[in-house]
């Protein structure tokens, strides 16, 4: 490795001048990453930030993020690579009727490759961050074609022979356990489970993506979110719901949280209507308890 | 690779790999020589004087789910307490083997994974109307359940007397013991494949290669004609697969299932032996998933699980569970869910939450099917509390009350059309 590994301090460093304010645990997590060039599978709810912190790590090494996204039905063509037979198809033609031969070197060539994602991490000089998103997404037999990458990081196309990764990527996976991804799979990654941050993180979050919000609708929109969460909603809030709900009433031009701002804009916290109809009456407490002095930010979950 | 740390110093790599060992032998955690190896150069690559960067590695490196990451943080706690303290106590395992209930229970402490052979001794089991029964007191290894926990209230007070013999009998004991017969298994797994194959979901939205289809599919037909000089002479199709189903099962394991509950668990074995894709979870007061531990049984064998607290043996508390469920199930719950309730639905709680789960599970499912173990009595109608709010929820109630019920199981949702 060409590059000194960054500590977990340096991370969160790093993380935090690019908006992200990451725990103590992910940033370790993520310097391991890069020191033990294992992939890192991030679970977790959805919205708290694990993409993200697939983006920033590319960030913050400088270096080219490669995203994958998964879905049903994904297969090694579509994450692999594919010919592009539609061309090879006219330059057939356009040599039929020039009277050339056309060779397979020629026809499967550089020239006619699409690197898909996998690929393009395999081939490029630096180690790129390879984001492998929602990974439970796909299916089994993908999941094993992966597992066979990640251990080897060289595949072979049957007609250019096999590519050994220049370098080894710095892998991410994400899954938000819409299926049970296999033991192997898991074996194979380190694992960390990305929790919604605490009261006080997530203000800082704020902060640091809103650095124009007022300072106490911060405080209020963070606390308000996190009684929130403590609903059993069908939909919990993430991270993100948190930012679009400060953006919304920043942009409404209000310093604190009150009913009628509340009404405004409660499409950007809570996107089912049973669950705006479950936290009515939180939200009434929450906009009557806005009203009072500022008590000290709770710092736990 | 990178190199292995070489900071690491002897005593501190001795009692990483006896705090790997503990974590593989007490908990069953799949953790091998690479495991043991990439701990100790994740502890290179952290300040191994900061105790909670330590942690954090190793957390990183030896666990690979949520529950996994709890039972960490216990035993990393006792283990690495302050240098040259007295040695870690020796704590009792988190998921300790209990025997497959009705077994006698183990001498010792077992390490996961470890087949005992199964039982020899199955008590015989007692008439259904037996009188009734003092709470089981042969669970010494479960964990007390929590205070105001004192069995079933009466769900309602005109409930049929059949109902209060269930809630009384013997076998619906507090210690989570079940019966692990084998014998039964090739009958259970007859009665899964039927239902397996039952399961008529229509066809996926998503196209893939077929042998025919309805629709061409112009990359493998131009892939086809590049070996003939451009001339598409080989069509290739595209088609519309069967949806594969899911399968959700909620088992109701509070004590006045009694020994359907342990019918019911081993039916969800069998399923689970025939699909992959089926989940299992249990509950009594509280919730737990028994996927994991269902994938660990070795199949064929007596079912040995371990102690699942409250969600075995205590009392009910359906609607809190399900609305869990609901919640964290939510992403697994598709329309190629099929979602199994099994309970009698003598219920402690209030129905405002079974309402609101079954609401959820009902729109985001392919259907909802409960299976009561009351159902089939003669006379019986749904006037539970819970059976009644679920009902407007549910693609059918039917009657899992013996090995009978559950062979005819696929033919009565076919038949009334909750498969399709």
């Amino acid at each position: 490795m060409t590059a000194p590994v960054p500590t977990p301090a340096d991370i969160q460093t790093l993380f935090r001048a690019r908006g992200y304010v990451a725990g103590e645990a992910l940033a370790t997590a993520l310097r391991l990453v890069v020191a033990l060039d294992k992939p890192l599978l991030l679970e977790g709810p959805a919205g708290v930030g694990k993409t993200e912190a697939a983006k920033t790590l590319a960030l913050a090494l400088d270096t080219r993020l490669i995203r994958l996204q998964c879905y049903e039905g994904l297969d090694a063509q579509a994450a692999l690579y594919e010919w592009n037979y539609a061309r090879q198809l006219l330059h057939l033609r356009a040599a039929e009727l020039s009277g050339a031969r056309v060779g397979d070197d020629e026809l499967y060539g550089e020239t006619f490759l699409l690197a898909r994602p996998l690929l393009q991490a395999i081939r490029e000089e630096r180690a790129p961050v390879l984001l492998i998103d929602e990974v439970d997404r796909a299916d089994d037999a993908f999941e094993a074609f992966l597992l066979e990458l990640l251990a080897e990081w060289q595949v072979t196309v049957p007609e250019l022979g096999t590519l050994h990764a220049r370098s080894r990527p710095h892998v991410i996976l994400t899954s938000n356990r819409s299926r049970e991804l296999s033991d192997a799979l898991r074996r194979r990654c380190l694992y960390h489970w990305v929790e919604y941050p605490t009261a006080r993180q997530e203000l800082e979050i704020v902060h640091a993506r809103l650095p124009g919000v007022n300072a106490r609708l911060a405080r209020q929109v963070t606390d308000a979110i996190h009684t929130l969460r403590a609903l059993p909603l069908g939909k919990p809030p993430g991270v993100a719901e948190t930012l679009d709900w400060a953006a919304a009433l920043a942009s409404l031009h209000r310093d604190h949280l009150d009913a009628a701002s509340i009404e405004a804009t409660l499409g950007a916290v809570l996107k089912l209507r049973e669950d705006q109809l479950l936290a009515a009456p939180t939200l009434r407490q929450l906009a009557a308890k806005a009203a009072e002095p500022a008590a000290p930010v709770a710092d736990g979950p | 690779m990178t190199a292995p740390a070489a900071e690491v110093s002897a005593d501190l790599a001795a009692r990483v790999s006896a705090f790997v060992a503990r974590l593989r032998g007490v908990h069953g955690f799949l953790l091998g020589p690479g495991e043991a190896a990439d701990a100790l150069r994740a502890l290179g690559a952290v300040d191994v004087l900061r105790k909670p960067e330590v942690r954090d590695a190793l957390r990183c490196v030896l666990t690979a789910s949520p529950e996994q990451r709890r039972i960490f943080d216990q035993e990393f706690n006792a283990f690495f307490r302050r240098d040259g303290g007295p040695p870690p106590p020796t704590l009792p395992p988190l998921l300790p083997q209990t025997d497959a209930p009705g077994a006698e229970p183990p001498e010792q402490d077992q390490t996961a994974g470890t087949d005992e052979g199964g039982d020899e001794q199955k008590p015989a089991p007692p008439p259904p109307d037996a009188g009734d029964g003092d709470e089981g007191d042969d669970a010494a290894s479960m964990q007390a359940q929590p205070l105001g926990e004192s069995g079933e209230g009466p769900d309602d007070p005109d409930e049929p007397a059949q109902t209060i013999r269930t809630k009384l009998s013997p076998n619906a004991s507090g210690g989570g013991a079940f019966d692990a017969a084998e014998g039964d298994l090739p009958e259970l797994l007859r009665a899964a494949s039927a239902l397996v194959r039952a399961v008529e979901l229509g066809r996926s939205r998503r196209v893939k290669p077929m042998p025919r289809g309805r629709k061409l599919d112009a990359r493998r037909t131009l892939r086809a004609a590049a070996r003939t000089a451009g001339d598409p002479t080989e069509l290739r199709w595209l088609g519309r697969p069967r949806r594969a189903p899911r399968f959700l099962l909620v088992l109701d394991g509070s004590r006045s299932m009694g020994k359907d509950a342990t019918l019911l668990l081993r039916f969800a074995h069998a399923l689970h032996l025939r699909s992959r894709r089926v989940e299992v979870y249990a509950f009594s007061t509280g919730l737990t998933r028994l996927t994991p531990l269902l994938r660990g049984a070795p199949p064929g064998g007596a079912l040995h699980l371990p102690d699942l607290g409250e969600a075995w043996g205590g009392g009910t508390r359906i609607g809190e569970n399900l609305l869990r469920l609901a919640r964290h199930e939510r992403e697994r719950v598709n329309r190629d869910t099929l979602v199994f309730i099994l309970s009698d639905g003598l219920d402690t709680g209030p129905v405002e939450d079974l309402e609101r789960a079954m609401r959820e599970l009902h729109h985001r499912s392919a259907g909802v099917v409960w299976l009561s173990p009351l159902a089939g009595m003669p006379g019986y109608q749904p006037v539970q509390r819970a059976v009644k709010a679920a009902l407007p929820y549910l693609d059918a109630l039917l009657p899992a009350g013996g090995m009978d019920d559950l062979h005819a199981l696929a033919g009565r949702l076919k038949r009334g059309g909750a498969l399709n």
